[in-house]
């Protein structure tokens, strides 16, 4: 019997994942545990191994598809058995609905190469056309597209006409609903405005994008660049680029932000630092605490103090959190990720430590629960450029959290100490906060706490 | 070309006879006094007067009228009558004689001028016919509605009901009444009344001159009662459907092939009211070379149409004349020709000042006038007295003018409200009936129906274009497009006793494509016969025959001589049903073949020329599940249709139809376009043979850019539902409309704006047109670069609607070169 292969839900808030590649074709034969395809979410990878044996009879889509959670993707069985009831049907609010059908593997046989048959309209003749890549505005739009437009909520300033003249055209439209995704009806209307751009995926039902998922739109104009020159050559972003480019821009489009700068004594955190390698090596106890930890722990306790800190920023609401779920910005081969430690705030520092170690890790390995990168996963997040040497920085907002701390190298700093001055070491702490959320003077009260927290920290060893 | 008639060369190069011998035409012969007249027992005291009255009330009517135009009133009683009057004054003793010897069987058709022939002819019946029969149709009429307004509160004789009724029913369509003969939708140049034999007159000099033979050729055909008299006038004579019409009236067949009852001429009088004048040109003298109109005679048959010219200024003359003809015409010696010598007294229409003629011409006529002089020799002949004359002249003065103040009075004479209820004329434009047979007798036929052998050889034909086992079927085997048309006429042939074709090569020959060919072994000679060279009395003989109650098939052997018969096609044909008040049918299906290959006057698509005409159906079938349906739909139906076929495909098999073209009758009601191919992508709307180049388009688009044409086939162009095209268009968002037309000015630009108002939302690019250039039809292997090509549907949709990946034009569809073709006038 033919097994059919779904893709799997990598975590509650997954609803799909990106095929990255397929590592095997129609007709290929795979044994237990052979490599399928690659796939991924937001900010990780995976690879999906074979767990049956047998021939590979049929593959639904295409390499960079974007496939719902549980959709089947392809089968496997013993060659001349059916398949065809498993082919994805279009599904009133999957993005395939936009095409009338999911898009066939292009190298699922003879009869789908070379001669177009089966392809719908869109594919078949707008292939390089890409989607939100221009600045369209002005272009001619044929009645139809006008419509169509409309009712899939596509903006057709984003669009570029391959039709005569420029005109964009029917399939223009269908593209580009099919790259936007499905929208929900608020998602809609908001895009018939303008200004905004559609991830693609969003946060409403089988990935709907919803209102707020909506990003502002600028459009880029790396279409009317000539290809590799002798200047320079054109490099495509991976996906990864592309996610953290968007969610980094729409931060700054659509909060408030600014950024307070302070230095806080380090002489404490570093003797902690010191008396915890010591225990560390005569085995008092088992984790390496740095200086990254105390800091986080001291965060931790000033944020208990100030709730509104702890919070998301809805535009016409907050969201105050009573724990605290630490956000870590880490730095991986992949980029930038930022997992969660949810309820840092229950942990005593060889906890916090264990927990920020194991999300840091987990995250340059790909293997972390997806749902701790979601942004909505932390409440605050602390971002940490001091082993590089950076003194401030100013930090982008994991939005929709309200604040970002970034905590910058030690360096020694003359202090009046009984009269005198004396060099002592100070750490800078830059404060990014959303002025939408908090105004000026709370933050800096915020920011002081978490120096005192810093420079009077109590911990047990 | 009937074997039976050899073309003997030795009576043909030596004949006996070595000059051509005219018979003698009388001119003026009459010389009978009216006591000669009372002596011969020819007419009555009464007869007389009543001569005199009917003559007089035209003069008054064409007096009030005249009034009414130029003075704005009548009597004292103002009214505003915008529309034309062409005024017969002077011409009353030729109208009433015209009139005297006929019945309501014989019908009259006229021209522009012919109030006082209608008014002559329903006086003389209303004379002659029964009381109760004169009730009965003045109670059926408009349901009672006319006769209601002319009668109120009259308590008379229903004779003289009658002649209110009569002088009523002509002032309210004169004045444009819902109350007048023909609904006020005829007016003063169309105004008649079939119970009374008046059949309609012409406002085309010379129109009626071949639609009454086909009256004549109606009554002889079906055996009806009566001859047919067309009067014309002398300008009329020079008109070619005058002269094709008389062609037609003169052929040797009806004496030579036409056999039993049917041999014989035809029962029509060409009655010339020579009143002098063409517009303002004089026919004799300056226009015409004939002298007399009666001349003409001698050019059409050995017996010169028995023509005579007589005195039109003495209605006894003229009565003299019509006995002997009318005689003739019942022994079956027709046709006959009449130059009655009369003289127009009024201009043209009253804004003619007659600056053509002088004052002294005309005081010199009114010195003649045939009513004074007439009224003259009563009183001699002691017939009547003065008083009893000027009796008759204020009784009629005082029904006219009591006849006038009703028909301008709106409150009893209203008019139609077209702006309130204005469906109301579109809904008058077809009658739409469906009537299997407008015969009344057992249908004329040679042998039963499955002894004949193109029935037979009809048999073994496979009906669909592959057999049973999915392979082609040869082209001697396949049922094909003739042999669709050929079932659904023969059997209506053997349905319809009515019924009859003609045209060019109809019978022998089997018409020039062999659509007929069986139909010759299956038909006496007077239901299917070959005709003159004559388009204009082709199609004006079956506009007469129709309007009598017949039903006719007459060919157009090529498209490319529709502008032979022109003014039948574009003026009669479709005016009649509505202009008659809808008291006429015409069911006529015009037979046209749209060539190809035979280069600029043989291969053009004229379908746009009769889609522009209102009240024409417009049929284009090309398929043989489609032809054989339409042809049944068509000859079921009323209206006239002209059904277009196309010499490219007649032998094209069913392609389309599972299960191939059914043996049995079924009709495919006209107006509804077929989609042949199902496709997502673009619509294909063809007119015509068109359709199979479109969907080698089709094949063309799937195979090498995966795209999906779908392909309908108009069909019919007038009426055309444009529901299947819209759900269409929605789906493809794009659409090419395709005929063989020349593009500008054709009905596929109209299909366009139509489709771009109906579907504009829809649209993903403006629809476009694919028509022939806008040339002269080149020859045969020049023809690719004129008709609309495969190709061309690409370049097309490259073009205009979404460019396809790596496509390279056949030709230039582009923008730019449209506007660099127009400016060019190509």
């Amino acid at each position: 019997m033919a097994n059919v292969v779904i893709m799997p839900k990598q975590g509650q808030s997954v609803e799909s994942c990106i095929i990255s590649e397929f590592k095997v074709k129609v007709g290929d034969t795979v044994k237990v545990g052979d490599i399928l395809f690659g796939y991924e979410t937001d900010k990780a990878t995976f690879e999906e191994e074979s767990k049956v044996e047998g021939t590979v009879l049929a593959i639904f889509w295409a390499d960079g598809d974007e496939i719902p959670v549980l959709q089947n993707v392809m089968v496997i069985g013993n060659p001349g058995e059916s398949f065809e009831e498993f082919r994805p049907k279009a599904e009133k609010g999957t993005p395939s609905e936009t095409s009338g059908h999911p898009r066939p593997d292009k190298r699922e046989g003879p009869a789908a190469e070379g001669s177009g048959r089966g392809r719908s309209e869109a594919e078949a003749v707008s292939e390089g056309v890409p989607f939100a890549a221009v600045e369209n505005a002005g272009a001619p739009v044929s009645p139809r597209a006008r419509f169509m437009a409309l009712q899939k909520g596509v903006n057709t300033a984003q669009v570029a006409g391959s039709g005569p003249g420029g005109r964009i055209i029917a399939r223009d439209v269908e593209a580009a609903a099919l790259a936007q995704g499905h929208l929900t009806g608020l998602a809609k209307a908001r895009m018939a405005e303008g200004g905004v751009v559609s991830p693609g995926a969003g946060s409403g039902l089988a990935g709907s994008v919803r209102g707020a998922d909506l990003k502002v739109w600028k459009p880029s104009h790396t279409e009317g660049l000539p290809g590799e020159g002798t200047e320079y050559e054109v490099v495509k972003m991976s996906n990864m680029r592309k996610l953290i480019a968007k969610s980094m821009y729409n931060s700054l489009q659509n909060s408030a932000q600014l950024t307070h700068m302070l230095g806080a004594d380090a002489t404490r955190v570093q003797a902690l630092r010191k008396k915890a390698k010591k225990a560390l090596e005569e085995g008092r106890i088992d984790v390496n605490i740095t200086i990254n930890d105390f800091v986080c722990f001291a965060v931790i306790k000033a944020l208990k103090q100030f709730p509104n800190l702890n919070s998301h920023c809805l535009g016409d609401a907050m969201r105050l959190f009573k724990a605290v779920n630490l956000g870590l910005a880490v730095d991986t081969e992949r980029g930038l990720m930022v997992p969660a430690v949810p309820h840092a705030c229950e942990l005593d520092i060889i906890g916090l430590a264990k927990a920020l170690k194991k999300v840091a890790e987990d995250s340059k390995k790909g293997s972390v629960n997806p749902d701790l990168l979601s942004p909505e996963a932390a409440s605050f997040t602390v971002s940490n450029l001091g082993g590089f040497g950076v003194e401030w920085f100013t930090p982008i907002i994991n939005v929709p959290q309200s604040a970002i701390l970034g905590v910058g190298t030690i360096v020694p700093r003359p202090k009046l100490v009984e009269g005198k001055y004396e060099f002592v070491p100070y750490m800078g702490l830059s404060l990014t906060y959303d002025h939408r959320a908090i105004d000026g003077g709370e933050a800096t009260r915020f920011l002081k706490k978490v120096a005192e927290e810093i420079e009077n920290l109590e911990v047990e060893l | 070309m009937p074997k039976s008639l050899f073309i003997d060369p030795n009576e043909v190069l030596r004949p006996q006879e070595h000059e051509i011998q005219f018979p003698k035409i009388p001119v003026m012969e009459y010389s009978k006094s009216v006591k000669d007249e009372l002596a011969a027992g020819n007419f009555t005291k009464e007869d007389l007067k009543h001569i005199y009255r009917d003559m007089f009330v035209i003069r008054e009517f064409e007096t009030m009228l005249n009034l009414v135009k130029t003075t704005g009133g009548y009597n004292g009683v103002a009214y505003n009558n915008p529309g034309p009057a062409h005024l017969s004054a002077g011409q009353e003793a030729a109208a009433v004689g015209m009139a005297y010897t006929l019945d309501t069987n014989d019908f009259i058709f006229g021209s522009h001028r012919s109030h006082g022939e209608i008014l002559a002819k329903g006086l003389r019946s209303i004379e002659i016919l029964p009381e109760a029969e004169l009730k009965k149709v003045m109670e059926d009429f408009w349901g009672g509605a006319t006769v209601a307004v002319a009668g109120k509160g009259f308590q008379g004789s229903t004779k003289e009901l009658g002649i209110r009724f009569l002088l009523y029913g002509a002032m309210a369509e004169i004045f444009a009444r819902t109350t007048g003969f023909n609904k006020g939708l005829g007016g003063s140049m169309h105004t008649f009344f079939t119970p009374f034999g008046i059949y309609p007159n012409n406002a085309i000099v010379g129109g009626s001159g071949a639609i009454a033979v086909g009256a004549a050729l109606y009554k002889k055909v079906n055996r009806k009662k009566g001859i047919v008299v067309a009067n014309l006038g002398d300008g009329a004579m020079a008109r070619g459907p005058v002269l094709e019409g008389m062609t037609f009236a003169s052929m040797d067949q009806f004496k030579t092939l036409w056999e039993g009852d049917m041999k014989g001429g035809l029962p029509v009088l060409i009655n010339v009211m020579d009143n002098q004048y063409a517009m303002g040109g004089q026919t004799r003298g300056e226009t015409m070379g004939y002298t007399f109109p009666a001349r003409l005679g001698a050019g059409f048959n050995p017996e010169a149409w028995h023509a005579e010219r007589v005195d039109g200024y003495n209605p006894l003359a003229v009565i003299d004349a019509f006995r002997r003809k009318k005689a003739l015409l019942e022994k079956k010696e027709g046709p006959c020709l009449l130059d009655v010598v009369t003289y127009r007294y009024s201009g043209h229409s009253p804004s003619d000042q007659s600056s053509y003629r002088t004052k002294e011409e005309m005081e010199a006529w009114q010195a003649e006038d045939c009513i004074l002089a007439f009224g003259r020799r009563l009183m001699e002949a002691g017939v009547a007295t003065q008083a009893d004359l000027d009796a008759i002249q204020a009784y009629v003065k005082d029904v006219i003018f009591e006849m006038y103040k009703l028909a301008i009075d709106e409150t009893v004479s209203p008019r139609m409200d077209l702006v309130k209820d204005n469906e109301l004329l579109g809904d008058m434009m077809f009658s739409n009936g469906s009537v299997d047979s407008l015969g009344d007798a057992k249908p004329e036929v040679n042998h039963p129906l499955e002894e004949n052998p193109r029935v037979k050889q009809i048999a073994g034909k496979c009906r669909f274009y592959k057999d049973e086992n999915g392979n082609a079927v040869s082209k001697m085997k396949m049922y094909n497009i003739k042999d669709g048309l050929f079932e659904a006429i023969v059997d209506r042939f053997y349905k319809d006793s009515s019924l009859v074709a003609y045209g060019e090569e109809n019978r022998e020959w089997g018409g020039a494509f062999a659509v007929y060919r069986g139909l010759t072994e299956a038909l006496p000679y007077h239901r299917l016969f070959n005709s003159p060279i004559a388009e204009a009395a082709i199609i004006g003989t079956a506009i007469g025959y129709a309007m009598c109650g017949g039903r006719v098939i007459p060919e157009i052997m090529y498209c490319d001589f529709l502008g032979c018969c022109g003014d039948e096609i574009f003026n009669q044909l479709p005016k009649w049903q509505a202009m008659s008040g809808n008291i006429l049918k015409m069911p006529v299906v015009v037979r046209v073949s749209v060539g190809s290959k035979y280069g600029a006057q043989h291969s053009q698509d004229w379908t746009s020329l009769c889609t522009h005409i209102p009240g024409l159906k417009v049929v284009f079938p090309v398929t043989p599940y489609d032809a054989k349906g339409l042809m049944n739909s068509a000859l079921q139906g009323t209206d006239p249709v002209i059904f277009f076929e196309s010499q490219r495909i007649y032998d094209k098999g069913e392609e389309f139809h599972e299960g191939g073209v059914p043996e049995g009758y079924y009709e495919i009601p006209l107006g509804e376009p077929d989609v042949k191919r199902a496709g997502k992508d673009v619509t294909f709307l063809t007119i015509g043979a068109t359709l199979y180049r479109a969907l080698q388009a089709a094949d063309e688009l799937k195979e090498k850019f995966g795209l999906e044409a779908e392909v309908i086939d108009a069909r019919t162009l007038v009426p055309f539902n444009y529901e299947k095209v819209v759900e269409s268009v929605k789906k493809t968002g794009r659409i090419i409309i395709a005929g063989d037309a020349s593009a500008r000015g054709s009905y596929l630009n109209d299909l366009a704006a139509n489709i771009t108002d109906l579907c504009f939302d829809y649209l993903d690019a403006a629809p476009v047109v694919l028509g022939s250039r806008n040339w002269i039809t080149p020859s045969h292997e020049l023809e690719s670069a004129f008709f609309p090509q495969p190709g061309w549907f690409l370049d097309a949709i490259h073009e205009k609607m979404m460019p396809l990946p790596g496509y390279v034009p056949v030709s230039n569809q582009t923008c730019a070169q449209q506007i660099l073709r127009s400016k060019k006038g190509v």
